[in-house]
């Protein structure tokens, strides 16, 4: 019997080809994002092992806010001296960082690429911990010189002796480049400059007697922990107001790569949605391989039975064909991911991080995961398939059964899809008008799901009804030719539902996600057209808070009316009903109602902005026993404490979005007396009477050349740039259709193939009467298109109604616009036929390529 | 080609419908090749019904392959009417077959996707040509499919398979049917049935018929039988009946023609059971 599976698997090998593919894609993105993030996140390790001293002290960071404050929490530097004197410490270092400066060129050209993160700006020491060395020049020495690391350099055209200007929080300065540092490991993507300490503490940080940490190199013979323990000991007596964070160079590193895991944890879910999407898309194309298998071997099992072979062994010589496949499909895409991961590193250094590591890590867990998933997928799928191969009676092998399955009744199905669908429907209808929102998105997930398993379960019944509408036109269109593509689509409705339930999955995934993207983005549209009533948003690229130069700047520039700043504040409010928030609340200029257009269900801006007055959303206020008047404990990031009466209570769309929860906002006064020297994280600005904005913003302009990263906004540029953070997202779920469809395809033209080949006589007597080569390929064409388009029809219909349901849900969050974006249905289902016509291709060549006598006389 | 300028049925005067002129058909090549015509000569008369008869692998089919432009030749030259088809390229040969070629198999002959109906018609559907309402009336009624004209070959029995067949060879009015062996899966009385109707094409229609059998009393129903063996024509028989096509058939049991041999009653070649009778 084992012979005679693979046997048979060779036999067939070429039409497992296509299902291998689709197993080869799930593994290779599975492989490949684990092998990716594992080799990233051991160079970063290493990078940071290398790079932390062996205990570092640094400020306590209690509250962390969702958008950046600009607040650099620092402590004292006279601190490393009272560390110095702790027991077995050998040296303690006082280490300046921040990453809120922007550095130019002599043209004002950032020196860091824009597209990255924001210049990381520090002191200069030698330690054995640098992760940089001095490769050539020398090091800085006081005011005016600086280092730049080599790759910055090199990209930016910087050489020793050019000036480059620093516009940090406290002010600008000129440094000129004396010396140039190289990464001894990973370059981290990020522009590096060094300056000496006293220079660093008084121009980054404005006091020479600041540090943002201070570095402890430990004592020979001395542990780390136990340094950390002394350290500790002799700190925390002194019953310091501020409390120090105490890491020892293992905790330092692994906080680090914490940090990182956010990127990096992103881009691993990236790929493994495309596994996932992968795996799911996969399963379709071999469940429907195999069923086709084993219809054209109906006899030849038969006659396996008739020859004594009991059902197991039948069944079991399929999942073992399946075995074999998985096998080989995992060691493939295997190795495939092993070169996906290679390139994503390669991807990496365009962005400028330059990953110097010679070796991809591969650990037991990847080939594991990789093995697992193949093989997983493949026996999950030909289970249904060898079933039904076992169920192939002895009889089989007498009598001449062309395909079995293809008329079999398809109540089994009607009745369980719409039992399933029905309880979709009734989830999907939950969701829509439940109010909580946690019930409504586990409503929402449950009925994704379920409608899906429903319309996979019913495809085939859909086949007739929808392809006889579909491709209603084509006999009126293609005549004869267009008829019977049109009845071979029709002729077995297991198989063409299968074929399009592969493109269904995507299409109906990447509908749900764009229309809801799209009311995202006109809800949000919406809302900046509501509220925003500044001409111009001055803003940093990055959402970094900028330094004071910039407000002067635009306050000084001619035309300019009302100026209104903001600044934000992590903060943690006690509520009445004994919950604590953390959030990010907001302070405004008095001034704000010239810039934005504020709903007030009690109260008003003077209220709201007040000295000790805080304002919030009226709903997030009823929900935790918030009333006009409450008396509300909050604690600033800097650790101080203010007790702040709600002066007013506003109706806010999108109050809880965005990791900012509540709408809090208060005066910036409140704010400064609390967290002084805020900096300024935008400002709304107003023409004055007598200037065009258009004039203003040419003003704005020019005044804040000498700052690249500010930029000067409208309310369409500020909604674009929503829009853009909005295409980011879907251009990750097009890149998914993309996938899905390369699969979906592989379906298409593995069904037609084997098609071909069952209607070998058929094709050959066509030709035999006068079917022309071209007329035959349209045939084949023909059918693929309204395959294609039927899945895409399903898939997109499925995908509004997730659509308009996801819309339900987020209208919860204040995403009350519906928009369906019609221009994109139309394209994809434009692109479903174009899909159609790519994977006739070949299927139709092999076809009008068929000997007319030979196929006659095929058996 | 698509021209229906070439009237059906009339197409050249001399009353040749086709026409062979060293016909000759090699399989494969060097040692191993296989010479299934050899040098065959061969004129197929308007308004007649010949039939092709030779023992297994005497290149019978082969020779109607050749003349219907579905296989290549390897030498000599093959006329339909006045066109040589030797030398046309796939799409030439393809409108030939469409347009002037009527054709019927031993099985598997309609298209299950269609019914009756749109079978029957498919040639002309698939040239763009509007079929004759008044000759399809009539061949429609002349075979008896009326009333099965909405089925599926599916729901059709195998006679009736055959007849619908028929009926699309006869439909547009070619200049000449080729049938390879159309009685083959069917049971006798559908067979006679079946034979009838080629005869009635032949002499109430003015129909050009060639028919490939091995089949003595498929073949007495014919004008002209064309004795095939080792690739060579080697005898005709004007006016056959079913005794004398297998006496002459006869000949062939051995390895080769003889001008004579013993009289038996029943040989080898009658293994279908089909019923030996006069025409």
């Amino acid at each position: 019997m084992l012979r005679a599976t693979l046997r048979s698997f060779l036999a067939h090998k070429g039409r497992l080809l296509l299902s291998a593919l689709a197993v080869v894609l799930s593994v290779a993105f599975v492989a490949g994002s684990l092998i990716f993030s594992d080799t990233v996140s051991r160079t970063f390790d290493r990078l940071f092992a290398s790079a932390s001293a062996d205990v570092t002290v640094a400020p306590r960071q209690g509250l962390r806010s969702a958008v950046p404050t600009g607040v650099v929490p620092t402590l004292p530097a006279s601190l490393a001296r009272q560390v110095a004197e702790v027991d077995g410490v050998a040296a303690a270092h006082v280490d300046v960082a921040v990453r809120n400066a922007t550095v130019v060129d002599s043209r004002n050209k950032p020196v860091g690429p824009t597209t990255g993160a924001p210049a990381v700006v520090s002191n200069w020491q030698v330690t054995g911990h640098s992760p940089v060395r001095l490769t050539s020049g020398r090091a800085p020495r006081g005011d005016g010189e600086a280092l730049l690391d080599a790759d910055t350099a090199r990209h930016a055209h910087a050489r020793i002796g050019d000036e480059l200007t620093i516009r940090a929080q406290p002010g600008t300065f000129r440094v000129r480049i004396v010396g140039l540092a190289t990464f001894t490991t990973t370059h981290p993507g990020t522009a590096r400059v060094f300056l000496d300490t006293p220079t660093a503490q008084t121009r980054l940080l404005g006091s020479a007697d600041r540090a943002t940490s201070i570095s402890v190199d430990a004592a020979e013979g001395v542990p780390r922990t136990e340094l950390k323990r002394r350290i500790g000991r002799a700190l925390g007596t002194g019953g310091h107001a501020l409390t120090y964070d105490l890491k020892t160079a293992d905790e330092q590193a692994k906080s680090a790569a914490e940090s990182l895991g956010g990127f990096l944890g992103i881009v691993k879910y990236v790929m493994l949605g495309f596994a996932g999407i992968a795996v799911l898309v996969g399963i379709f194309l071999i469940v429907n391989t195999f069923a086709m298998l084993i219809a054209q071997r109906t006899r030849e099992l038969g006659l396996l039975r008739a020859l004594g072979a009991d059902r197991r062994q039948v069944r079991r010589s399929v999942l073992m064909e399946a075995a074999l496949l998985g096998l080989a499909g995992s060691t493939l895409g295997l190795a495939a991911g092993i070169g996906m991961a290679a390139g994503l590193l390669r991807l990496m250094s365009a962005f400028r991080v330059n990953l110097r590591t010679a070796e991809l890590v591969v650990g037991w867990g990847t080939p594991v995961a990789a093995y697992a998933v193949g093989i997983g997928i493949t026996l999950v799928a030909a289970c249904l398939p060898a079933r039904r191969a076992a169920a192939v009676s002895p009889m089989a092998a007498l009598t001449d059964v062309e395909t079995a399955g293809a008329e079999r009744p398809l109540r089994g199905r009607a009745v369980a899809g719409a039992l399933v669908g029905a309880a979709g429907a009734a989830a999907l209808a939950g969701c829509a008008v439940v109010h909580r929102t946690a019930t409504a998105v586990s409503l929402l997930g449950a009925g994704v799901v379920l409608t899906l398993v429903a319309t996979v379960t019913a495809g085939p019944l859909l086949v007739r009804p929808l392809i006889r509408v579909l491709g209603g036109a084509f006999p009126a269109l293609f005549g004869p030719i267009g008829r019977m593509s049109q009845r071979n689509a029709l002729r077995n409705p297991r198989r063409t539902g299968a074929t399009a339930s592969a493109l269904m999955v995507g299409l109906a995934l990447v509908g749900g996600m764009s229309v809801a993207g799209a009311s995202l983005a006109r809800s949000v549209d919406h809302q900046i057209e509501k509220t925003l009533g500044a001409d111009f948003v001055v803003q940093n690229r990055y959402f970094q808070p900028f330094p004071p130069e910039v407000t002067d700047r635009v306050r000084n520039t001619p035309g300019v009316g009302t100026v209104v700043r903001q600044r934000f504040a992590a903060v943690a409010v006690t509520l009445p009903d004994g919950r604590r928030v953390r959030t990010t609340a907001a302070g405004y200029d008095p001034q704000l109602d010239a810039v934005a257009h504020i709903d007030y269900v009690h109260g008003g801006t003077a209220a709201a902005l007040a000295d000790g007055r805080v304002a919030m959303d009226a709903g997030f206020a009823g929900k935790h026993g918030v009333r006009p008047g409450s008396v509300l404990p909050v604690e600033f990031e800097s650790g101080r404490r203010a007790r702040l009466t709600v002066g007013a209570l506003t109706n806010q769309d999108m109050a809880e979005g965005f990791g900012i929860e509540g709408g809090v906002y208060f005066g910036i006064g409140t704010l400064e007396k609390y967290v002084p020297g805020t900096p300024d994280a935008a400002l709304y600005v107003n023409a004055a009477p007598g200037t065009s904005p258009d004039r203003l913003r040419s003003q704005l302009t020019k005044a804040l050349a000498p700052y690249p990263d500010a930029q000067v906004r409208d309310q369409a540029d500020y909604k674009e740039l929503v829009h853009d953070q909005i295409a980011v997202l879907l251009r990750l779920v097009y890149a998914l259709l993309g996938l899905a469809i390369v699969i979906a395809v592989l379906g298409v033209v593995n069904t037609l193939a084997l098609s071909v080949v069952e209607r070998t006589r058929e094709i050959g007597l066509l030709r035999a009467i006068g079917l022309t080569r071209r007329q035959l390929r349209r045939m084949i064409r023909l059918e693929s298109v309204v395959i294609a388009v039927f899945g895409a029809v399903l898939g997109l219909a499925l995908g509004l109604v997730w659509g308009v349901c996801a819309q339900r849900v987020l209208a919860l969050r204040g995403i009350g616009l519906l928009t369906i974006p019609w221009s994109t249905i139309v394209t994809v289902v434009v692109g479903a036929a174009v899909v159609g016509v790519v994977a006739a291709l070949l299927p139709a060549l092999r076809a009008s390529r068929m000997n007319v006598l030979a196929a006659i006389a095929h058996e | 080609m698509s021209t229906s300028a070439a009237a059906p049925g009339r197409a050249s005067a001399d009353g040749i419908a086709a026409r062979a002129r060293g016909l000759t058909k090699k399989y494969g090549s060097g040692g191993t090749a296989v010479l299934a015509l050899d040098s065959v000569d061969v004129d197929i008369a308007r308004g007649r019904f010949t039939a092709v008869m030779g023992p297994s692998g005497s290149g019978k089919s082969t020779l109607m392959h050749c003349l219907a432009g579905l296989d290549t030749v390897s030498a000599g030259r093959v006329w339909i009417g006045d066109t040589e088809i030797t030398g046309l390229r796939d799409r030439e040969l393809t409108r030939l077959r469409r347009d002037r070629i009527g054709f019927m198999f031993q099985s598997f002959n309609l298209v299950p996707t269609l019914n009756a109906l749109e079978n029957i018609t498919l040639p002309m559907d698939i040239a763009g040509r509007r079929p004759d309402q008044e000759w399809l009336d009539e061949v429609i009624d002349t075979l008896g499919l009326r009333d099965r004209l909405k089925h599926r070959p599916s729901q059709l029995s195998g006679g009736q398979q055959q007849r619908v067949a028929c009926a699309r060879a006869l439909a547009s009015r070619p200049e000449l049917i080729f049938a390879d062996e159309p009685t083959g899966n069917l049971d006798s009385r559908a067979g006679l049935e079946l034979l009838g109707f080629l005869r009635d094409a032949v002499d109430s229609l003015g129909q050009t018929v060639v028919m490939v059998t091995h089949d003595p009393g498929a073949a007495a129903h014919s004008d002209l039988v064309l004795y095939l063996a080792d690739g060579r024509v080697v005898d005709e028989m004007e006016h056959p009946t079913a005794a004398a096509v297998l006496d002459r058939m006869r000949l062939f049991a051995g390895s080769g023609p003889r001008p004579s041999g013993p009289r038996a009653a029943r040989g080898p070649l009658d293994e279908d059971g089909v019923a030996v009778e006069g025409a």
